[in-house]
């Protein structure tokens, strides 16, 4: 490296690295706070080492029903990624790729339907869930949400990607619309469509507005929900409320880390053609 | 995107023609329809229907079991003239905005124009940056009421090192925001400058070394160049930004414990709504205040969308 490019890159770093310490810093705290021990976590200036109290994890673990929460919340998780992404494959090809009557005004209708904030349609959709007997359940927490509209416009600018004459050639051979999207759209629409699938996945694993409002049983709350109302009690320590953060938060931080240059690819892929 | 060739589609293709005949024009417009159906059953009857709907629930009184009693404009007068609290509400969601959106805009354009360049370590630092998005907020909501607890937190801790007296941050009702305002900054700036990147990736490098041959400096290069080019990804930016911040609720949910906080100095429009509707069950007094909000979103967005037309900058 030469010492221009040296001059050139080192301020950059600098800053970059005081920017990381700054977004790391709470993710480290919080693994700290849920070693230490029950007596001491806090202190001025603050302990930045840990006392390595792993029982702090087992005794957060019998303190709530973790293990419920967490089959529920990958349960979840799963159905609402497969429909999401079913969902948005589906509509996501008819407008890049399909031409019937009606399909620029439906789409800027779905593309507006997206300023509509969750909160306006809470009451509303509580009732309809009420009315169909779906309070406190799992389809509650999963078929509502079942379209996004953001994995049908990602969907949607991948496939606008696809050279037209791959069309036109299996259509003069015949293919219908179904078949293509099958064996020849879906395959090369993987990247897209891991994106779409982690990107819901995280969501479905961090959701609480919804869940909180619909489920009131252990049976069916995810793990966010849980980890609310463990917040909540007077009871806890925060040694074992550390570590309960840490228990929901560990398995979305691996896959992120995983998968991350999927979805921070895909992220910005949309926001290019935003 | 892999190039076809490599994969024998095309030998796919042929052996399908065979089995299937060609399909009508008509055929193709029902087929459209038919992918539609699935996303657009789910979109009109959890998010159409319920924001129409929202509108009648807000005419009445209602308490989601009894009957319904009707009370034409009255709510909307009660709110709009009479409930100090929504006034409130109002205001603390714009402080939000206004504290979030221009800051985290010029904090995640800054850290993407730091990493806009050839970097050892620059995925390695945009997935780090981004990873408290993906975290829970509930999770990391914990994790910063203590950073901002007045007596042993962290964050007093740094402005004693820096002789700065320390404030009540979530005890205190004047500090209770800017609290939430830090929180969320930390946890979506790293989204914001992954999209910002993309757009800064997008400008051809030519132009900005053609302006370089030119004479113009790193400072009149960016503001000349790179940031008339990149207005379409700013304008990105900023139109999830607004809508995300307008909707603010669980950050405040989890920092307040439920309650809005001192004096309810944390309340906002959406959690306002939330404990209308679920904590003291007024569905219609709720509804209507869903109504104001979501006209408040339509308004901020058409201002968006036709002031954009004057400083967003196509090629």
């Amino acid at each position: 490296m030469t010492a221009r490019r040296a001059l050139e890159l080192g301020p950059r770093y600098l800053l970059l690295a005081l920017a990381l310490v700054l977004f790391l810093f709470p993710i480290y705290w919080m693994a700290v706070l849920s070693l230490d021990a029950p007596q001491t976590p806090f202190g001025l200036p603050p302990k930045l080492w840990p006392d390595w109290e792993f029982n702090n994890f087992a005794s957060a673990w019998k303190a709530v029903p973790w293990g419920r929460y967490f089959l529920n919340t990958v349960f979840i998780a799963a159905m609402y990624t497969l429909l999401v992404c079913a969902t948005s494959v589906l509509a996501g090809y008819a407008f890049a790729s399909m031409s019937f009557p009606g399909k620029a005004l439906i789409f800027a209708c779905v593309l507006g339907m997206y300023m509509v904030p969750q909160e306006v349609t809470l009451v509303p959709n509580y009732v309809i869930l009420a009315k169909l007997t779906w309070l406190n359940s799992f389809q509650a927490q999963i078929v509502p949400l079942g379209a996004s509209i953001f994995g049908i416009f990602l969907m949607r600018q991948f496939f606008l990607t696809l050279p037209k004459d791959l069309w036109e050639a299996a259509q003069l051979d015949g293919v219908g619309h179904l078949r293509f999207l099958l064996l020849i759209g879906l395959p090369l629409a993987r990247p897209a469509l891991v994106t779409v699938a982690l990107f819901h996945l995280v969501a479905a694993w961090n959701s609480f507005l919804w869940p909180l409002i619909v489920t009131s049983d252990d049976s069916v709350r995810p793990i966010q929900v849980g980890l609310s109302s463990f917040a909540a009690a007077d009871s806890t320590q925060p040694v074992l409320l550390a570590a309960g953060a840490v228990m929901t938060t560990l398995p979305i931080l691996v896959l992120f880390l995983v998968a991350q240059k999927q979805l921070v690819g895909g992220i910005a892929a949309t926001g290019i053609r935003g | 995107m892999e190039p076809l060739s490599s994969v024998s589609d095309r030998s796919l293709l042929r052996t399908a023609a065979r089995s299937g005949p060609g399909r009508s024009a008509v055929a193709a417009g029902w087929q459209g329809y038919a992918f539609l159906t699935p996303a657009l059953f789910i979109l009109v009857a959890f998010l159409l229907i319920p924001t129409i709907w929202v509108f009648g629930i807000s005419l009445f009184k209602w308490d989601f079991i009894g009957d319904p009693e009707f009370l034409g404009l009255r709510n909307f007068v009660r709110l709009l003239t009479e409930d100090e609290l929504f006034r409130k509400a109002v205001f603390q969601t714009l402080y939000f905005v206004v504290g979030t959106v221009p800051t985290g805009m010029a904090l995640s354009l800054l850290l993407a124009v730091l990493l806009n360049a050839r970097l050892p370590g620059r995925g390695l630092f945009r997935a780090l940056l981004f990873s408290p998005y993906v975290m829970p907020v509930i999770a990391t909501t914990v994790i910063w009421q203590w950073i901002f607890n007045p007596d042993y937190g962290v964050m007093n801790a740094l402005l004693n090192a820096f002789q700065i007296p320390g404030v009540g941050w979530v005890r205190s009702a004047d500090w209770i925001m800017p609290a939430i305002i830090i929180y969320s900054l930390w946890h979506f700036t790293g989204y914001n400058t992954v999209i910002f990147l993309a757009g800064l990736a997008n400008i051809p490098p030519e132009l900005e070394e053609a302006a370089h041959v030119d004479g113009a400096g790193a400072w009149s290069t960016f503001w000349k160049v790179t940031w008339p080019l990149l207005s379409p990804t700013t304008y990105f930016v900023l139109f999830i930004s607004m809508i995300g911040s307008f909707k603010v609720f669980v950050q405040v949910y989890q920092f307040t414990l439920g309650t809005g906080g001192p004096d309810r100095a944390a309340e906002t429009i959406g959690f306002y709504l939330y404990q209308e509707a679920f904590q003291h069950f007024r569905a219609g007094y709720a509804s209507a205040i869903s109504v104001i909000f979501f006209l408040i979103i339509v308004v901020v967005t058409g201002a968006q969308m036709r002031f954009a037309s004057r400083w967003v900058f196509y090629r």
